[in-house]
């Protein structure tokens, strides 16, 4: 199949042209490097998993897709153009957003606040009428409420909002952190690891929303997971690491039927 | 054009010119640092085994010195004196570990903080209750510390050395070899690293915390008292040293919340720069630098170095 | 049963999203105004106004500054008591050039100094953070204690070094100064004072707030959202800074009178770090409560030994004072690390579902 044009996929969604690329990643930490000349691109509106051994380099990958790691080598070109050295909020204003493998809700404030907290960059009234809280202030607050509240709805946490997020379940808090990535109303949506630590059951939940969310929203989204069977089931193309270099990248039947991919599961005698 | 040159030059044409007064700024520094260490030491060690920012440090040193001399004016001799203060600082360390920290397992470490200002209260009110209010002066000789001073030509003038600065530096260097020693070889002291690297880890293989914390609490004790009778023999002993004993804050940012090294060599830069600061420059800006001095250059410091002088790079996570 | 939300139903995201939902608070705060604005002034006695209530209010709105950077954005200062202070004299300037103005005017414009100074000693919270941030704002304490002293323009070359307030109308009232009565300090002070916490209140709830907040909890899951930190840090300080200054020229102008640099030193600080604490990180409410219970509870055990007959010097009291509250503090962090704030939630969580326990 061609990269280059549009295309559907079997179920009936269209994967559009290429919306980020990395060309030739290296990311060092002093000595250590931990990822090397990785190229790999994301297409509009199709599901991207990168997969790996743990310490093969993925989350450092997203880090630096949001900017929050400056690779020394390389450049990552965002809609047709390329990005600049750039702080993490700058990439959020971009419209990319993301989830953490540690769940970063923020403890201290209830559900809906967390939710509305996605939406900063879409709130812009000065300081002087949120000292009032009245009239712009008041009407931005209200609008952007009613966002959240079908944020909510659609993710079915309508029972929750007003409860502090520490004191929720596992399960629930990974849902409410994709809320507040969704609130953003991003381009492009990654994930970390989203369904570590659940159960069977959270994790067809969890896979039901992601798909939804791309479906209805057209979001991109780029994936971390290390349950096969979800991303087989789930993801359009993956891309495979291992010790920091890309060992495959492909669809999911490719890859699952890689050597490299298998002998870097499965390990092998060097 | 003025004001460059008594900023930039005029300072050291003044050091060049009079060598003899600069080594004793010198020495003052050196002595002054050496006190800001020893007090640092004592935070070093809680904050390595308990995670408590210890603000009662240099309440502690005080307390100490104010048993000492209030139970020799008490009519207890000096040396019987000192062993019942050095007994009062182990009650001491057994009373914070049972009735504060003990209490306090797993808050944050701003809630520990604050209990430790608490309790830098309580012992004002306690130690004025008990041996009043107004300030003494150190039992220096009957202790056996040496007094009086020694005059050494060099550099075409002439310094002049206290023997109680010289028998301070002394014992700190000691004390820090001792805890040093003690920390590496000692089993306690093993399980002390242990407690330092991971509470819950070490609490897993049988390390009992509340034993650990009283003994670092107590040795930290102990070098409360030995700040507290060198600071009094150059002062007097009262509870106005506590904005001083502040200033082993920027001492830490310098040198590392966890490096007893680092407590040193931070001690030592910040006695030097502040006293030729204050004697060079300082009266460009109308003098009293010392007060804040300290700070400003913890806070430059930091600015440059955020993870101190033996820090290692803080590489942030998600 | 008496205090809970049953029955009141919310038809729009505004009366959802109010500052009190509940009907039963609504009418608290009422009731809580009315005995501030008409009970007291009407049957409080000059001591109680003078020497409890108007320094309550002032340490609580400094405890409000104080809250809004290390109860909501988790910033900590040992630097207030100095903030506190640049209000005072940059007022006492004011109050100086420009002696027609009306003086609650200048207080509130002498905020603007006190935040701005707050924002310089808040750069260095980009790069540093925790405990190390202490230290810089020590540096920001000692430096501008330092300031007080070495620079005689502030206190206008006076020789005793201190400030002293003139005497100042408000609409032919006097406010200020030695012939200031104390209701017209105290309606001054309470009204600015209640002004001021609606407004951070608002602030709070909004935007701005929950950016604050957000760098508290989570400072780079914050960045990654969006906040930038540089903006939200500093605005924090500022606000935070501009409540200490206002406090502070409350403090010199309406209360004491005259103010050398020792009102500002670093045990005020510390003391109101305390309010912030014992009331609870992170709470308006707390911040009133904390401020009472650190300035009230001295009060009340100087007075004890007096109603009791018993005869302490004053010395001794002083030195129980310190030990008492010293000890009251480690207890309350035992019991409540949270704050009395929390306490009061907790009181009401029993008082929704009374009388049953659960």
């Amino acid at each position: 199949m061609s990269f280059d044009e549009s295309y559907t996929t079997p179920d009936g969604r269209t994967i559009g042209g290429v919306l980020m690329e990395m060309r030739n990643i290296t990311l060092r930490f002093g000595g250590v490097t931990a990822i090397k000349d990785i190229s790999f691109d994301i297409r509009q509106g199709e599901i991207r998993a990168i997969i790996g051994p743990n310490g093969a380099g993925k989350t450092s990958m997203l880090n630096v897709i949001n900017g929050f790691y400056h690779p020394q080598e390389g450049e990552i070109i965002f809609r047709g153009e390329t990005r600049r050295r750039m702080r993490p909020y700058e990439a959020a204003s971009q419209g990319i957003s993301r989830t953490f493998q540690n769940v970063a809700l923020f403890q201290g404030m209830s559900t809906l606040d967390n939710i509305m907290a996605g939406r900063t960059l879409k709130m812009h009234k000065n300081f002087f009428w949120q000292m009032l809280r009245y009239g712009p202030a008041l009407q931005e607050e209200i609008e952007h409420r009613k966002v959240v509240e079908k944020i909510i709805d659609f993710l079915e946490i309508q029972s929750i909002r007003k409860k502090p997020v520490g004191s929720l379940p596992y399960g629930l808090q990974k849902r409410v952190e994709l809320a507040r990535a969704l609130a953003a109303e991003p381009s492009l949506l990654l994930l970390d690891e989203p369904m570590a630590g659940m159960n069977v059951e959270e994790k067809e939940d969890m896979s039901r929303f992601i798909l939804d969310v791309n479906d209805e929203f057209g979001t991109t989204i780029a994936l971390i997971e290390h349950d096969m069977g979800v991303v087989m089931d789930l993801a359009d193309r993956v891309v495979a690491l291992d010790y920091g270099k890309k060992i495959a990248d492909g669809t999911p039947q490719e890859v699952q039927s890689n050597q490299a991919v298998i002998d870097a599961y499965l390990g092998v005698a060097h | 054009m003025d004001f460059l040159y008594s900023v930039f030059i005029g300072p050291f044409i003044d050091m060049a010119s009079a060598p003899d007064f600069l080594l004793q700024v010198l020495w003052e520094g050196f002595v002054a640092g050496t006190l800001y260490s020893l007090i640092a030491l004592g935070f070093v060690l809680i904050f390595k085994a308990s995670g408590v920012f210890n603000f009662a440090q240099g309440i502690m040193a005080v307390f100490a010195a104010l048993t000492l001399v209030g139970l020799y004016e008490a009519g207890v001799p000096a040396y019987l004196a000192l062993l019942i203060t050095i007994g009062i600082m182990a009650l001491l360390a057994v009373g914070v570990e049972r009735l504060i920290l003990r209490h306090m397992v797993n808050q944050d470490e701003i809630i520990l903080f604050m209990a430790t200002i608490g309790l830098s209260y309580f012992l004002i009110g306690l130690g004025e209750l008990i041996f009043g209010g107004e300030t003494k002066s150190m039992i220096t000789e009957q202790l056996g510390l040496p007094t009086g001073s020694t005059t050494v030509d060099v550099a075409g003038g002439i310094v002049i050395l206290q023997h109680i600065d010289i028998a301070a530096a002394v014992i700190a260097v000691i004390m820090v070899v001792a805890l040093a020693v003690f920390f590496n070889i000692t089993r306690i002291g093993r399980a002390l690293r242990a407690v330092a690297d991971d509470h819950q880890a070490a609490l897993s293989v049988g390390i009992s915390l509340n034993q650990i914390w009283a003994i670092v609490w107590f040795a930290a004790g102990i070098v409360a008292l030995a700040t507290g009778i060198m600071w009094g023999a150059r002062s007097d002993v009262s509870f106005a040293l506590q904005i001083v004993a502040l200033k082993a804050l920027p001492v830490l940012m310098l040198g590392g919340f966890t490096s007893i090294p680092g407590a040193i060599v931070g001690g030592l830069i910040v006695g030097f720069g502040e006293k030729l600061f204050e004697v060079y420059w300082g009266g460009l800006m109308g003098g009293g630098v010392e007060g804040w001095f300290a700070y400003v250059i913890a806070l430059i410091f930091l600015l440059f170095r955020p993870q101190g002088l033996f820090g290692d790079k803080i590489i942030e996570r998600v | 049963m008496f205090y809970r939300e049953a029955g009141q139903y919310k038809t729009s995201y505004k009366e959802d999203s109010a500052i009190f939902p509940i009907l039963q608070d609504r009418i608290a705060i009422w009731f809580y105004l009315a005995v501030a604005f008409v009970i007291i002034p009407l049957f409080g006695s000059e001591f109680l106004i003078n020497s409890v209530m108007i320094p309550f209010l002032v340490f609580a709105l400094a405890t409000i500054g104080l809250n809004i950077l290390t109860g909501y954005t988790g910033q900590i200062s040992l630097g207030h008591g100095a903030f506190m202070g640049v209000g005072a004299y940059s007022t006492y300037k004011l109050v100086t050039y420009f002696p027609d103005t009306n003086v609650v005017v200048l207080i509130l414009l002498s905020g603007f100094f006190s935040a701005a100074v707050g924002m310089v000693f808040g750069l260095p919270s980009l790069k540093i953070k925790g405990f190390y941030l202490v230290v810089t704002t020590l540096a920001a304490q000692f430096f501008l204690e330092w300031a007080f002293i070495r620079i005689p323009w502030l206190y206008n070359y006076n020789d005793s070094g201190a400030i002293e307030v003139p005497q100042r109308e408000v609409f032919n009232i006097i406010v200020t100064g030695p012939d200031a009565s104390v209701l017209s300090r105290y309606f001054v002070v309470l009204s600015i004072v209640v002004v001021m916490t609606w407004i951070a209140s608002n602030i709070i709830h909004g935007r701005i707030g929950r950016s604050w907040m957000m760098i508290r909890d989570m400072d780079i899951a914050a960045e990654l959202i969006g906040v930038r930190p540089l903006f939200a840090k500093l605005s924090s300080f500022a606000v935070s800074s501009f409540y200490a200054g206002v406090a502070g020229a409350l403090m010199v102008f309406l209360w004491l009178g005259a103010a050398e640099v020792e009102s500002f030193d670093v045990n005020v600080s510390f003391q109101i770090l305390f309010m912030v604490i014992i009331g609870g990180l992170g709470s308006l409410v707390g911040s009133f409560l904390g401020a009472a219970f650190i300035w009230i509870l001295p009060i009340v055990i100087r007075a004890v030994p007096r109603i009791m007959g018993m005869d302490i010097n004053a010395s001794t009291v002083e030195q129980l004072n310190f030990m008492i509250v010293g000890a009251l503090i480690v207890l309350f962090l035992i019991i409540e690390p949270h704050g009395l704030a929390r306490m009061w939630a907790i009181l009401k969580q029993k008082l929704r579902v009374w009388p049953f326990p659960y």
